[in-house]
């Protein structure tokens, strides 16, 4: 038999990486967790830093990212590195009737699947914050919801990853990938020498179809660019995370009533004070490959909504402004899990912009997966890798 | 601090004249010299402390010296976010230090 | 429409002006600073032949004859945003929108931080800081201070303050913690100042020179490392001692000292308190790059050079067309290779907007050729496999099938 360097080895050092780096080294696992560049350096540090149930589709979706709020709460209390964890809820706000009604259904839906959601009304939005707009009808809001730091919070899971045994290999390129069809190991060739594992996990986020594609999977993950704005802090607005209803309707992928700009932009209101009260404000979603440069026109068109909702901060300064890709897949759902053509071979990618949010559920899934264990926290079928099988050219 | 202006040095030579301009900080008088920017106007009169910081109020001086670090930023007239460390003074100028802002809530605290 | 738009006007960017304008292209130079020159405003340091290397002067060369040339050389002028359009390059500054042929970026390095407790209190400021205050605008720091970093340019800034007349009482590691990392280690610490040649006079390097044929001698080397520290300029260098913590109510009062082992653990129960009223963080430098990031330029790590670097050719050219890159924004070295990679940049766009491209290539190879014995005449080399990370670059630059990857990478 031949020597293995590693029992389990994750390509991907972001957020995903990482927590699957810390929950199955944690649970006595032997891994090795690679990147072709430093810990978050692609989407996990350009994204906010949000763990949602607000803005799930109600069932399944919704559940699995509150499974994850209670993981990272849990998370903020063993690891030990701070990651600005705070649980203040979040809202949604509407600006029509017709997402006044459409609040209400999505309210109803979400409490029936069990979760902690509410109607807000137009004193309930003003009491929320001076600043917004005096039109705004109402909205909803979401008493679980919880907000961290990113960047930390990846961090935070390599450090608890490694006190646990993990060895963690940077600037460490995938260059070629086969599987010995005797012994069933992984021979991985990279820029620091050939590493050979018992299983891989593909944790590559938007590359991860890159990585696939060395054993010739076709992973239907396609980039989705999104921009962030820094704000600087200024007088309190807000005290918590605030997304504009049409928000849920740009993620989806729905019709909305917006100008021409706005709408071909994909870009929706999304408020975030951060822990030191500087301000993550988005959003815009657009498929236009690998280009994470930031472009101007969408910064604008972000700041002019922000200034629908918020009409007093228009003075307010922005002190950075940052574009990262989202791993989107067909059905707004991630891909965790083993894939059947390969044996040892699993998948965890496709988050799109709920990687952050459903980084803890997914670490734990998928060490449970490497466990074999017949029980797993959340059920596996929604995001099995096989419901793409069928898909031969991806649909964007 | 005592002669603060290196007037004389060996191998730069002699400070040059140059013409006095007035401007407030934070209210106080000081008086500086043309060409010279607010942070080293301010460190020349004895004053290392340009900001509070926006949470906890600590103070804080001039740090990279050449606009990368954003640690000296301060009010001109209106302007808010100004780096001393990069703005020459100017006759009659305004100049307000960074102030302690509200904080709305506590790390950890749950609504 | 400008020939050539050069963002930096340090000894990159006013070189690779002069040899544009001298060519008779259209060129506008912007820089953040209120003076051009760039980091050579406050350069002091004795050669080996006993003249003195004054950067403000050499500022002035290359800036009066930018001004001859009709350059235009615009000061206290930020850049906020590139972009491409068509084949030319817009580039937003805080006084106005431009667009431009070729757009170089000459943007210098930056200065890591080296985070210790106590380090945002007023009176702690970076050594590049006080070289600035201290020679460009004739403020003194302090009366009394110390230096936190132990490396080429903490040395050779210190000796600057020393000329002014302000008082650098030591040079201390920095306090081992997470941030810190290799700052704190006197081994990796000795070792790269033993390869800084221009501080040959000092015992330390006497005393190294004989410990550096062997690896294994260097912990013996620290381990007798004299308690009072090596004098270098008559200020001592400790190796074997740190700041663990900047001390003060409403600015610096003082340091906390404690001697370190072998790995930079501080030993319990060592501790003094020095009293200054400013204390220097040296980390070093490292490329400064976000400009070059906004355009969508292909990136390489090296740490040769510093850190992040835009993939380059030799030529002072990037990937993308129209845009190149010369100085510290390219790695981490002098300010005399800086000029001499602009006069290369200002060649190569001379030669890509002229229509008769050959005419030019003797001058771009003698420019060439002049960075490479300019480097090995170098009396400080910032890092000594320097050659090492160039190459890495030229190479990735080269590798055509690289570059084709990494835009599916999007790096």
């Amino acid at each position: 038999m031949e020597r293995r360097n590693t029992e389990v080895l994750i390509i991907g050092g972001g957020v995903i990486g990482a927590s699957i780096g810390y929950y199955a080294a944690k649970s006595g696992i032997e891994v090795t967790i690679i990147d072709k560049g430093d810990i978050a350096c692609g989407t996990s540090s350009r994204c906010d830093g949000n763990i949602l149930a607000i803005d799930k589709e109600p069932g399944f979706d919704s559940q699995m990212s509150l499974e994850s709020q209670k993981l990272v709460k849990q998370l903020s209390k063993e690891l030990d590195l701070e990651f600005e964890y705070r649980a203040p809820g979040s809202i949604l706000v509407c600006e029509s009737e017709e997402e006044m009604i459409a609040a209400q259904s999505w309210v109803d839906r979400q409490k029936k699947a069990g979760l902690s959601f509410k109607m807000l009304d137009r004193s309930d939005i003003k009491q929320e914050s001076p600043y917004f707009a005096d039109d705004l009808l109402g909205g909803l809001e979401c008493e679980t919801d919880s907000t961290i730091n990113p960047y930390l919070f990846t961090y935070s899971l390599f450090h608890g990853a490694i006190h646990y045994g993990a060895k963690v290999k940077l600037r460490c390129e995938v260059k070629g990938m086969r599987r010995n069809s005797e012994t069933g190991l992984f021979h991985v060739n990279t820029d620091q020498g050939s590493i050979i594992a018992k299983k891989v996990v593909n944790a590559g986020g938007v590359w991860a179809p890159y990585i696939g594609n060395m054993l010739d999977l076709n992973i239907p993950i396609k980039p989705r660019k999104g921009h962030i704005i820094v704000a600087s802090r200024n007088m309190p607005v807000g005290m918590r995370k605030v997304m504009e209803f049409g928000y849920l309707m740009s993620k989806f992928g729905k019709e909305r009533t917006v100008d021409e700009e706005t709408d071909k932009y994909g870009v929706a209101l999304v408020f975030e004070p951060t822990e030191s009260q500087n301000f993550l404000i988005g959003s815009s979603r657009e498929f236009v490959g690998f280009n994470t440069k930031v472009d101007l026109d969408v910064v604008n068109c972000i700041a002019r909504r922000t200034i629908r909702f918020y009409p007093k901060i228009a003075d307010f300064l922005l002190i950075r402004t940052y574009a990262g890709l989202r791993p989107w897949t067909p059905d707004h759902l991630p891909i965790v899990s083993p894939v059947e053509q390969i044996p040892n071979y699993y998948i965890a990618a496709g988050h799109e912009g709920d990687g952050i949010s459903l980084a803890a559920i997914t670490g734990k899934l998928m060490t449970e997966l490497l466990q074999e264990k017949s029980e797993t926290i959340i059920p596996t079928h929604p995001i099995r890798f096989s419901r793409f099988q069928n898909v031969s050219t991806i649909q964007t | 601090m005592t002669n603060s202006r290196i007037v004389h040095h060996p191998i730069l030579g002699r400070l040059q004249e140059r013409g006095k301009i007035h401007f407030t900080f934070d209210d106080n008088e000081y008086i500086g010299y043309e060409g010279e920017t607010i942070a080293a106007a301010m460190l020349a009169n004895g004053e290392r402390v340009l900001r509070s910081h926006e949470e906890s109020g600590n103070l804080r001086g001039f740090y990279c010296n050449i606009g990368h670090c954003m640690e000296c930023r301060v009010t001109v007239g209106n302007q808010k976010t100004v780096r001393a460390c990069l703005s020459l003074i100017e006759e009659g100028m305004i100049v307000n230090s960074g102030k302690k802002l509200p904080t709305p809530f506590k790390k950890g605290e749950t609504l | 429409m400008i020939d050539v738009f050069i963002v930096g006007a340090g000894p990159a960017g006013l070189s690779a002006a002069n040899v544009c304008a001298k060519n008779g292209l259209k060129v506008k130079v912007v820089d953040e600073f209120m003076k051009a020159g760039g980091r050579l405003l406050g350069q002091l340091h004795e050669e080996p032949d006993g003249t003195w290397w004054n950067g403000i002067e050499e500022a002035k060369k290359l800036n009066d004859e930018a001004q001859q040339l009709k350059v235009e050389v615009d000061c206290g002028v930020s850049v906020y945003n590139i972009k491409k359009q068509n084949k030319s390059w817009k580039v937003y500054t805080t006084k106005g929108k431009f667009q431009t042929k070729a757009l170089l970026l000459a943007t210098g390095a930056a200065e890591t931080a080296i985070p210790i407790p106590g380090w945002t209190l007023p009176g702690v400021m970076s050594i590049g800081a006080a070289q600035v205050m201290t020679n460009v605008h004739r403020v003194k720091v302090g009366d009394r201070g110390v230096v936190v970093g132990i490396n080429i340019l903490s040395a050779a800034i210190t000796r600057e303050l020393q000329l002014a007349g302000i008082e650098v009482s030591s040079m201390y590691l920095p306090g081992k913690n997470i941030a810190t990392g290799d700052h704190g280690n006197p081994i990796l610490t000795m070792k790269s100042m033993l390869k800084v040649a221009s501080l040959a006079p000092s015992k330390l390097i006497r005393i190294g020179s004989k410990l550096m044929k062997s690896e294994s001698l260097h912990p013996l080397a620290l381990k007798f490392y004299p308690k009072s520290g090596i004098k270098v300029w008559g200020m001592p260098v400790h190796l074997r001692k740190a700041v663990i913590e900047i001390v003060g109510e409403k600015k610096v009062e003082g340091v906390r000292v404690a001697k370190v082992d072998l790995n930079g653990e501080p030993i319990v129960s060592t501790e003094e308190f020095i009293p200054v009223d400013f204390v220097c963080i040296a980390g070093g430098l490292y490329p400064l790059v976000e400009l070059a990031a906004i355009t969508g330029c292909p990136f390489q790590y090296v740490s040769e050079l510093g850190g992040h670097v835009p993939v380059h050719s030799e030529k002072m050219k990037t990937p993308l067309e129209g845009l190149y890159v010369a100085g510290n924004i390219t790695g981490i070295e002098s300010a005399k290779v800086a000029m001499k990679q602009g006069t290369v940049a200002g060649y190569s766009v001379v030669q890509d907007l002229s229509n008769k491209k050959e005419a030019f290539q003797v001058q771009l190879k003698q420019a060439i050729q002049t960075v490479e014995e300019t480097r090995n005449q170098a009396v400080i080399q910032f890092h000594p496999d320097i050659r090492t990370g160039r190459k890495k670059v030229y190479m990735s630059f080269k590798d055509k099938g690289l570059m084709k990857k990494r835009d599916f990478y999007g790096t």
